[in-house]
């Protein structure tokens, strides 16, 4: 199972199929009118269908191969990189606050790109002119730590 | 007579020295974006909407559609000096503005494009300006089966034009239009597809979704590709020569027109146009073998028509509340965000905010004309920033936006799960354009759909018997069986690939 298109219409016909099924809890039609159900039983049954067809055409003539679309080696690496990183963000920084956590993410992009004293700098000075203007130019809250950075 | 006086008091309120400042600011970004390769304008317009949030409303405004229109201006310089568009728009002017600059001649590629945008800009705002109105006052007669047609139909458009196949076009909107149902359903306010989560139970935020669809997918696209800083070459003597005043004026024209007409089109994206002026432009000229070796009608012609595609393509948005574009569906999301409502009563219920608005482009292009002109050598120095140094900084401005709409990580994993999806999604060439312009339109066309159906006791067949929302359905009917069947799809492969303006 080397194509990619045919998972991606697997992911769709099972979303598609999910919504389906929870789209007929909902009243299709009621005593005043059209229900909460009508718009999503049409569009799920709708992109059943075009998952199928999705599928049926990624066996007969669109077959991607996931060796050709995706990068290898050090460019797959920056994209795991760059995931990582914001998932990282996520765990972290209601513990850890924006500036630490954000100079973390930043550091993992950057190490490797330049000298090690550069990325940390550079790191550290783009966090904090970001937590900055957004809190307190801008005044919107960002994720702080206990001495509330 | 109105909208000339409207039109002054618009002025009054873009020249405050804040709105100014924003505009300034708006059109700054929005050259850095479109030199910038890698971060297109609506991937832009998103990564900075949350920083509009503590704004007025027309501050954020003038701000983004800033952003949006001065990204025309600035992929036209990487495209001549180094032979990559800046943003997709400007693919065309490479063809003749690239070798323009290997004869010496970058300076008059560069200053033919920004006279030319300027003009196209300003004639399709004066277009606004004339056809907005009245526009807007006939739209207000619309009822509900009007407004779900014309939805229909744009969203038909959308998947006819963008994207390599009608299946995957298709897909994408109809995913759009699922995503936004989650949340309180419009008539009964009940929670649907929310699965007592309390952050599903308000639905997903269009920033987040533009964020990750846009924003972060394209971060990961641009970073898998070896991007190479190229030294970009002097440029000097920014007007044309005495003999190429007139052949250049009138490929202006003519772009302007065209550009303005696609503009009005719903579905449309600003890449037809210079692609259309292009080959116009070879068709009238007395020497077409000239193009392709740095003829200056190539140049002209094209870069004018996707400035006033621009401004064309805010019609839609402003009088009947239908974005046309991707960008134009980030700027709709904006507008919502700011407690306005896009469409017909637009006009009537916020005059200050539309007048203002539409006063403040005119200086945006005027800003933009003086910035292209004298210093375009300028803005050519920044293609040299590595992109290396560039993405991780976009990704943290990313983060933190996101994390600022709803002050909740909740949303930073969503924005993380979209961009992954949008990645994915550009693998396999599913077009993400449509998903987002469906996914604005969704509950306005629920809604729509609803009071018809109340309306006409649930008999859908009698939407086709209104002139107006039957015509409509029947033209969408017709896009579709067209574009499925008929020759269509070779000559799409003009227009092909997600582009996401």
């Amino acid at each position: 199972m080397k194509n990619l298109n045919v998972w991606v219409g697997i992911f769709l016909l099972l979303f598609a199929g999910l919504i389906f099924y929870f789209a007929l809890s909902y009243d299709y039609y009621s005593n005043i009118g059209p229900g909460p159900g009508l718009f999503p039983i049409w569009l799920s049954g709708l992109l059943l269908i075009l998952s199928i067809m999705y599928i049926v055409s990624a066996f007969k003539k669109d077959e991607i191969r996931f060796s050709e679309v995706f990068p290898k080696g050090a460019q797959r690496n920056k994209i795991l990189r760059i995931l990582g990183s914001i998932l990282l963000f996520i765990l972290i920084s209601p513990y850890a606050g924006f500036t630490l956590s954000g100079t973390v993410v930043l550091c993992i992009l950057f190490i490797g790109e330049m000298k090690w004293y550069t990325a940390v700098g550079t790191s550290v000075v783009t966090t904090v002119v970001v937590f900055l203007i957004f809190n307190t130019f801008l005044g919107v809250p960002l994720p702080m730590n206990a001495f509330g950075w | 007579m109105d909208s000339i006086s409207f039109l002054l008091s618009g002025f009054e309120t873009a020249l405050t020295l804040h709105n100014l400042l924003y505009c300034l600011i708006g059109v700054t970004i929005g050259m850095l974006v479109g030199v910038l390769p890698g971060l297109g304008p609506s991937a832009g317009t998103a990564v900075l909407i949350p920083l509009t949030y503590a704004m007025e409303p027309i501050s954020a405004i003038v701000m983004l559609s800033g952003i949006y229109y001065g990204a025309m201006y600035g992929g036209t310089i990487t495209s001549v000096l180094i032979n990559t568009p800046g943003e997709a728009s400007s693919v065309i002017t490479c063809l003749d503005g690239h070798p323009m600059a290997k004869q010496g001649r970058a300076g008059t590629a560069l200053g033919i494009s920004a006279i030319g945008s300027f003009i196209g800009g300003t004639f399709a705002i004066v277009g606004l300006v004339l056809v907005g109105p009245p526009l807007a006052n006939m739209a207000l007669k619309f009822g509900p089966p009007e407004f779900f047609a014309l939805m229909l139909l744009g969203m038909t458009m959308v998947i006819g034009l963008i994207g390599k196949s009608v299946l995957k076009g298709s897909i994408a909107a109809v995913i759009g239009l699922i995503l936004a149902l989650v949340g309180q359903e419009p008539v009964t306010g009940i929670p649907r597809f929310s699965f007592g989560q309390p952050y599903l139970m308000e639905g997903f935020d269009f920033v987040v979704i533009a964020m990750g669809l846009f924003g972060l997918s394209e971060i990961l696209s641009s970073a898998e590709q070896t991007l190479k800083a190229e030294k970009p070459p002097k440029v000097k003597g920014l007007l044309p020569s005495r003999g190429e005043w007139n052949p250049s004026l009138k490929s202006i024209g003519r772009g302007t027109v065209l550009g303005f007409l696609i503009g009005l089109i719903p579905g449309t994206n600003s890449v037809i146009p210079p692609i259309l002026s292009y080959s116009m432009e070879k068709r009238v000229a007395k020497d077409p073998s000239r193009f392709g070796k740095g003829a200056i009608e190539g140049v002209a012609g094209p870069e004018t028509a996707n400035n006033s595609f621009c401004g064309g393509a805010l019609i839609p948005l402003f009088t009947l509340g239908i974005p046309s574009s991707p960008t134009i569906a980030i700027l709709l999301g904006a507008f919502i965000m700011h407690g306005l409502t896009p469409g017909p009563t637009l006009f009537k219920d916020n005059p200050d905010f539309v007048w203002g608005v539409i006063a403040s482009m005119f200086i945006g292009n005027l800003l933009l004309l003086i910035m292209n002109l004298p210093l375009a050598g300028v803005w050519a120095k920044i293609t040299l920033v590595p992109f290396k140094l560039l993405f991780p900084i976009i990704l943290m401005v990313l983060i933190a936006g996101t994390y600022t709409i709803n002050n909740s990580l909740w949303d930073v994993g969503t924005m993380l799960v979209f961009g992954l999806i949008g990645y994915v999604f550009k693998k396999v060439d599913i077009p993400i354009a449509p998903i987002v312009l469906t996914f604005v339109l969704g509950s306005m066309m629920e809604n729509a759909l609803m009071q018809s159906l109340t309306i006409f006791q649930g008999d859908f067949m009698a939407l086709f018997t209104r002139p107006l929302s039957g015509t409509l359905l029947v033209i969408s009917i017709v896009i579709i069986f067209v574009s499925v069947f008929a020759g269509f799809r070779n000559k799409k492969e003009l227009f092909a690939g997600d582009i996401d303006m």
